[in-house]
């Protein structure tokens, strides 16, 4: 069994104090979309914040995580960011003072850190191939874009950097239904082509279209774990997040 | 309650001690000299602590107050001829009260950073003013300061030397340090440090923190005036280099080198420098970028100040007595 | 003295002013760092100057870069003291430190460059420029033209390049920064090394003005805060800009009214701007470089 682009292990993470995630063991394995969900709060963004070594607070951070089986837990972000360790965060993801073409680039040369094997390194064009809507404004500043328009940026820009784990914090947030489906599937689409992939989402029913494994996180841990089409009927997902009358 | 009444007595014990200090080192002119200033820049740095460790903000217009306060004294007692130090002391604090409400009123709605770079501007034009302006002396200064009398009827209260000023100094300190407890335990004390730590809550709760620091910061001025009024009369002269960056930093230092919002951090702190400056210096220059020095690692590397080197003595302390009061019958329940 | 001389002498002392505040605006904009030690950096780079060319020898075309690359040292080593309280955000201690670090250098330059005043002469500042009645000195004429070249040079570097890019984008966002694959840290570096070698470089060119004394460095700070107060924080067009007009104003003030009173005049313009336009003379408050 080839070994998972991403394996972390032992990670907790507190602030002030306070445990807000206890998480033994989580990986992904290459061309694998994995779905992280929970309610509000359950700490699914101080998850992939906690891998990718970011967050807009001052966390404590203890963690084994390794990327193509290399420890980078004591990385700095951009550092790991170079390796291939990319996230798309909640909130702000694009540069609002920016033009949209200069928000499409990246701060280090992808091919020059030697990229190996399984780093699709996207170019501009490329990026503006797969969102035509971002070349029709690509001389817009950032803040005047939509929501979804700068969703599409953000996740533009991760992978001009040639990410080998590609993590994004809820992505459907404020977007039209049908830009949820063309976002998610672009991830499919992206999966396919060998891309490991881990989603946090509020969206469970938008998810799980699109993952193939599920995580259910709740207050700081594990409580669910298993294959998307077996979990979809699960109970507990369906009872907490999928509305009450499930058909 | 016994702790407190406990904490009272050591305070009086202190406090006895403190004023007794100068005899028991000697008695000398140089040692009551070193305490008067020592007791006068603290007095004046406690009106910057007040500012810097419960509002949080850095005023740079600390040391015109304290010149201020010198001014007026000088120019009361010697040119206006006010033989009460009463009188002068009001005149000091009425001084700073305007200043400080005409800065505080203009910097009302101002970022902190913009309202820090404005007080230092004001410092630097206060510098040019008393430098230039004759009416304050110019270059020259004022000099003819009469001693200071705080006579009341009946009560002859004059010192004419730094020995008989000790006690005045002392006093002084004594109740700046006071007001200072009052304050922090105070609606406003609470209020000027939760608009520090969590303006929005501050907000929430009711609490205008453009308001708060303006009533902060006209409560700090008076007091780093008073600092300048007694330091007109022991020193009985008064010019420009009242002003000087030297005072600045040295305050700042006295509100961060013990560590913020410690009761008796300035004095014990200006206390050091001065110590270092009269006994153990290594001329003018060294001494500065000792200072200089201080400061910045105080910050860099300690940003609790001295006092965190001593917590871990006393964690380690409890913690022995700790393990020392575990009776054998809880250790038995912790292995089931 | 006429108005057209004085005009003359506003500019040259604007774009000296815009030049000295270039370095501030910048370490302003992009790390929100205020550095109290500006005046006494200042004060350095003159003295480092005056001392290459007038004890050292050395032509004043190299005693520039020398200052410079001083410059560049103590803000590098500024940061390195203060990388803590410059992540934390924790302006308070960052303001402190600088003001420490500003009477060190103080403490440092009186002892090796001792307490008098000197004068620094180059070869350009001791020939005039005669325009019929009106003169100034090459030196002046060089300070414009630094000036410019400076300001064209940055807003191009800051627009067009890449590096220009990654600074703009921790201007903006440092944490968001990061995740492009930034190295802020080394951001925060080059740009307090751009602050320390800039005023250097200002203070090398303008020094030849005036003489210079160790204790010198406060009136700068004013001229510099009010100039980036006035043009808008983090905008290098809006410092030039405010930079000429204050010195148009400060000469003009100094020739009708009083020399000694101009500083306090100046406060007093800022004082009025910040009392009718909290944000300064520029609609946009917001921090960031452009």
């Amino acid at each position: 069994m080839s070994q998972p682009v991403l394996d972390i292990r032992r990670l907790r993470v507190s602030y002030a104090g306070n445990r807000a995630l206890d998480l033994d063991a989580l990986s992904v394995a290459a061309g694998e979309v994995v779905g992280v969900v929970g309610a509000n709060g359950a700490g699914k963004s101080t998850l992939v914040n906690a891998v990718a070594g970011w967050s807009r607070g001052t966390p404590s951070v203890e963690a084994q995580i390794s990327l193509d089986g290399r420890r980078l837990d004591a990385w700095p972000t951009h550092q790991r960011v170079r390796a291939g360790l990319v996230l798309v965060p909640e909130g702000r993801v694009a540069f609002g003072r920016m033009s949209v073409d200069d928000n499409l680039c990246t701060a280090f040369t992808p091919a020059a850190q030697g990229a190996d094997e399984g780093r699709h390194i996207y170019s501009r064009d490329e990026v503006y191939a797969l969102f035509p809507r971002l070349h029709e404004r690509r001389h817009h500043l950032g803040h005047q874009l939509s929501g979804g328009e700068r969703q599409m940026l953000g996740i533009g820009r991760a992978l001009m950097m040639g990410p080998r784990l590609l993590m994004l914090d809820e992505p459907s947030i404020g977007l039209a239904p049908q830009m949820v489906e063309q976002v998610l599937g672009t991830l499919k689409l992206l999966a396919r082509k060998g891309l490991a992939i881990l989603l946090v989402e509020q969206n469970v029913r938008a998810a799980i279209e699109v993952v193939d494994r599920l995580v259910l996180i709740e207050r700081g841990r594990k409580v669910l774990e298993g294959a998307a089409s077996e979990m979809g009927n699960d109970p507990r997902i369906a009872e907490a997040y999928l509305g009450a009358s499930t058909t | 309650m016994a702790r407190s009444n406990m904490q009272m007595a050591g305070y009086a014990l202190l406090a006895v001690l403190a004023f007794l200090a100068p005899q028991l080192l000697g008695g000398s002119g140089v040692v009551y000299s070193a305490a008067v200033l020592i007791a006068i820049f603290a007095v004046a740095s406690y009106g910057l602590d007040v500012i810097v460790s419960d509002l949080g903000e850095v005023s740079l217009a600390h040391t015109v107050f304290f010149a201020a306060g010198a001014y007026t004294t000088a120019l009361m007692a010697s040119r206006g001829g006010v033989g009460s130090s009463w009188l002068t002391l009001l005149g000091a604090i009425a001084v700073a009260l305007v200043l400080a409400g005409v800065i505080g009123l203009v910097t009302l709605r101002l970022r902190e950073f913009v309202f820090s770079l404005v007080t230092y501007a004001v410092a630097v034009v206060g510098m040019t003013l008393a430098a230039n302006w004759s009416f304050l002396g110019g270059s020259d200064g004022l000099r003819g300061i009469p001693t200071l009398d705080l006579s009341l009827p009946g009560l002859t209260l004059v010192a004419g030397n730094d020995r008989a000023l000790w006690p005045y100094a002392f006093a002084l300190l004594l109740a700046v340090i006071y007001l200072v407890a009052r304050f922090r335990r105070s609606a406003l004390g609470a209020a000027a440090v939760m608009s520090h730590l969590n303006p929005r809550l501050a907000t929430m709760s009711g609490i205008d923190p453009a308001r708060v620091r303006l009533q902060v910061f006209l409560l700090s001025a008076p007091i780093s005036a008073a600092g300048g009024w007694l330091y007109a009369y022991q020193r009985a002269f008064v010019s420009a280099d009242v002003l000087e960056n030297y005072f600045l930093i040295l305050m700042l230092t006295a509100v961060v080198l013990v560590g913020r919002r410690q009761l008796l951090g300035p004095v014990v702190a200006v206390a050091l420098v001065l110590t270092q400056e009269k006994f153990f210096s290594l001329g003018g220059d060294i001494d500065k970028i000792i200072l200089g020095a201080v400061l910045v690692a105080v910050l860099a590397f300690l940003p609790a100040g001295l006092a965190s080197l001593a917590r871990p003595l006393a964690r380690l302390r409890t913690a022995r007595a700790a393990a020392n009061a575990t009776s054998p019958l809880n250790t038995l329940e912790h292995t089931k | 003295m006429t108005i057209l001389q004085q005009i003359i002498n506003g500019l040259v002392l604007g774009h000296a002013y815009a030049l000295v505040a270039i370095g501030w605006t910048l370490l302003l904009g992009v790390a929100r760092l205020v550095n109290f030690g500006h005046g006494q950096m200042y004060m350095l780079g003159a003295f480092v100057t005056w001392w290459a060319v007038v004890k050292a020898g050395v032509p004043y075309a190299l005693a520039l870069p020398m200052a410079m690359a001083v410059g560049a040292l103590v803000g590098v080593f500024m940061q390195r003291v203060m990388l803590k309280a410059t992540f934390e955000q924790n302006l308070v201690s960052i303001m402190i430190m600088t003001l420490g670090f500003g009477y060190v250098l103080h403490g440092v330059a009186s002892i090796v460059f001792g307490s008098t005043g000197q004068i620094l002469e180059t070869a350009l500042s001791r020939r005039d420029i005669e325009l019929g009645e009106l003169w100034l000195t090459w030196q002046d004429a060089a300070i414009v033209v630094a000036a410019v070249v400076v300001f064209v040079g940055l807003r191009w570097l800051l627009d067009g390049s890449r590096i220009g890019r990654l600074v703009r984008m921790v201007a903006e966002d440092p944490k968001l920064a990061m995740l492009t694959g930034v190295n802020v840290r080394r951001v925060y570096y080059g740009v307090f090394a751009f602050e320390g070698a800039a005023v250097a470089f200002a203070a090398g060119m303008v020094a030849p003005r005036t003489p210079i004394l160790t204790s010198m460095g406060f009136e700068e700070v004013i001229m510099t805060f009010v100039v980036v107060v006035l043009g808008g924080i983090g905008s290098v067009t809006g410092s030039y800009v405010a930079g000429v007009a204050l010195g148009l104003f400060t000469a003009l003030f100094s020739a009708l009214v009083s020399p000694a009173y101009t500083t306090a005049a100046v406060f007093l313009v800022l004082i009025a701007v910040l009392v009718l336009r909290p944000g300064g003379l520029s609609a946009r408050v917001a921090a960031g470089a452009h």
